[in-house]
């Protein structure tokens, strides 16, 4: 069975974001595996120690993608493609769902896994995008997988509850983060990832040239970043049991005017 | 040297701070009031590799290198100082000197076991009457033809309740102090040899710590560890690699503390807006990230020194020496930061603050570093 796992570097959230004249400051700051590709990996692995399987994680990106290569390597997956290039610096999903779905040109997999969104632009899009252009079944947000009668049984967070589905193969999925508790990369993981394969790709060896997808890009934009506003500190009430119950009394109706 | 890590030591990082958050914070709290040593946390330790972090993987270590060891123990030290001391013990007193001065059958025999963390490790060098002066160890070795008798105590031993094996100190020719001093590995299941467990400290609480006793120890002949009478030069050898670990340890517990504060200032509301925006808060916090930052490249650059085989005496005493008095002060402000609530254990503070104040004291006083750095300037 081959796993192949969509990632993304994503900005190491235990660090200080950064806004600059509407811009992401990049420099300094370190990247880390999208979270819910993270999930991906750990319920390929599980779907491999169960029935065998070779994961291969693919990620466009720079220099920086390699880490958060690194990091599902170092977990257990088995290969990597790192898809680097110049003309793909800031491209949006719709250049992205381009660039995959010529990488998975005449490439024999299962299936594919992506995460149902990435931690630093929440678009969501990718995975369905590219599932349109390689005409392939798709599912979102699965909770959980295993494999029953040549298919891929899906568990799938709707609205109303979990949805089992049964995926014929070839298909795409789109995990949430739920779905599991990823395993923490070993020491002798992180070493080992340094021995496995790494192949890097640029868009010339995929058959793409800079021109198109930059059309893909244009066709939206982003135009500009801001920092989402500074909470307000609380205040705290201090006192005995009466004091404390007035009060809160008094703020929730005359204040917050909820009550 | 490299002031930015490297994708091994970025990703250690990442382990080592998942871990930290995931394990350690719940529960370090707890750890301290029960004073009970984290055995299935220590097992989970094991199972990523932090027990034997630069020893190399032949020996059953993850094979990298002592910076990388820095960055795991300030990451664990974060949430909890009882676990970080209990990982520096088996990595850098006990897996260290294995690895220096063992045979080869000594090192697939002891050190394997230990760097996998499937067993534990403890030092025993200090006993009631010899901490830094080594000289004054009472406890004795006799030469008995084919095995050694170990008779004596050691006191102050981190691990010491649930360690396998343990590194002893011993007098093998009494009258020649330092001189006479020699290193034995000791299964600590062997007839003789009890363990009491020591209570009432102030501070890493759940680490073990036990007073050894031996009678009549038999210990075989092929269990010395270097040298007869060369123990004094591994004691101080081990505990220069020790005391990166101890730096590295008091600046993730000044870390811990520093953050804790900065998030209460911007929480804590006083004369109508956060204590954050008034200077008396602000010149704390910033000396406080100053300093942890200065401590932080000193060690570094002690591992590093180590990394690249050279003597780095002066600098493990000076980065142990900074941090763990930097530790001592950047606690302290944070309970002033809290005030009144930093002095109870409704908040973390007062702990880390209890935590931090032993780094100045154990792996070698202050003083001590102090007269370590001397003797290096002065070229004694």
């Amino acid at each position: 069975m081959k796993i192949f796992i969509c990632c993304k570097q994503v900005p190491d959230v235990a660090m200080t974001i950064q806004i600059k004249d509407g811009k992401f400051i990049s420099e300094g700051m370190n990247y880390v595996l999208n979270a819910y590709d993270a999930s991906c990996v750990e319920e390929s692995l599980v779907l491999k120690e169960k029935y065998g399987a070779e994961v291969t994680l693919v990620l466009i990106g720079d220099e920086a993608g390699k880490e958060a290569l690194r990091k599902g390597l170092a977990m257990g997956a088995d290969n990597a493609f790192h898809i680097m290039d110049p003309a793909l610096n800031q491209i949006g999903s719709q250049a992205a769902a381009k660039v995959l779905q010529a990488f998975f040109k005449g490439r024999d997999f299962d299936f594919i896994l992506t995460g149902k969104q990435a931690q630093d632009s929440d678009m969501g899009l990718a995975g369905g995008i590219l599932s349109e252009m390689l005409n392939l079944p798709y599912v979102t947000n699965a909770v959980g997988l295993d494999m029953a009668d040549n298919k891929v049984v899906v568990r799938r967070q709707g609205d109303e509850g979990v949805e089992v589905i049964h995926m014929p193969m070839p298909s795409l999925i789109t995990c949430s983060n739920d779905m599991n508790d990823p395993r923490i990369p070993s020491l002798k993981g992180i070493m080992a990832s340094k021995k496995k394969p790494m192949e890097q790709l640029s868009l010339a060896d995929l058959g793409l040239s800079a021109d198109e997808v930059l059309r893909e890009s244009k066709k939206s934009s982003l135009k500009s970043f801001s920092l989402p506003p500074a909470r307000k500190s609380g205040a705290k009430i201090e006192g005995d049991a009466q004091t404390l119950v007035a009060t809160l009394m008094e703020k929730l109706t005359k204040e917050a005017k909820v009550l | 040297m490299n002031v930015e890590f490297n994708q091994d030591q970025k990703l250690m990082q990442q382990s080592a701070r998942e871990f930290a958050e995931k394990f350690l914070k719940p529960v370090a709290k707890k750890l301290d009031e029960t004073q009970e040593f984290p055995v299935e946390l220590i097992r989970k330790a094991a199972e990523l590799g932090f027990m034997g972090v630069a020893i190399p993987e032949e020996y059953g270590g993850a094979g990298m290198d002592s910076v990388s060891y820095t960055i795991m123990m300030e990451e664990i030290a974060r949430y909890c100082g009882s676990t970080s001391v209990i990982l520096s013990v088996n990595n850098s007193l006990v897996c260290g000197p294995l690895l220096k001065y063992g045979t080869e059958e000594q090192k697939h025999k002891w050190l394997t076991p230990l760097a996998k963390g499937e067993k534990l490790g403890c030092y025993g060098l200090t006993e009631p009457n010899a901490g830094s002066d080594c000289a004054g160890t009472k406890t004795n070795a006799v030469d008995k033809g084919d095995h050694w008798l170990l008779n004596g105590a050691k006191i102050f031993i981190t691990n010491g309740s649930n360690a396998d094996t343990a590194l002893v100190f011993a007098n093998t020719d009494p009258g020649k102090g330092n001189k006479g001093i020699s290193c034995f590995i000791v299964d600590m299941k062997s007839p003789g040899f009890s363990v009491k467990p020591m209570h009432g400290k102030m501070g890493i609480r759940a680490s073990g710590l036990s007073e050894l006793v031996f009678e009549d120890v038999v210990v075989p002949k092929e269990n010395l560890l270097g040298e007869l009478n060369k123990g004094f030069k591994i004691a101080m050898t081990t505990l220069d690699g020790g005391r990166i670990g101890i730096a590295a340890q008091a600046i993730g517990l000044a870390r811990g503390a520093f953050e804790e504060a900065l998030q209460y200032s911007k929480e804590r509301v006083q004369f109508g807006q956060a204590i954050s925006n008034f200077q008396a808060i602000q010149f704390m916090l910033s000396d406080m990230g100053m300093k942890i930052d200065a401590a932080r490249i000193l060690t570094q650059k002690a591992a590093w020194m180590k990394d690249m085989g050279q003597n780095y005496n002066q600098q493990a005493s000076a980065a142990k020496l900074f941090a763990s008095e930097m530790a001592t002060w950047v606690t302290n402000r944070a309970i002033q930061i809290h005030g009144g609530y930093g002095y109870t254990n409704e908040y973390n503070v007062e702990r880390y603050f209890r935590d931090a104040r032993v780094c100045e004291i154990y792996e070698g006083t202050s003083e001590i570093q102090r007269l370590v750095v001397a003797a290096n300037l002065l070229g004694r």
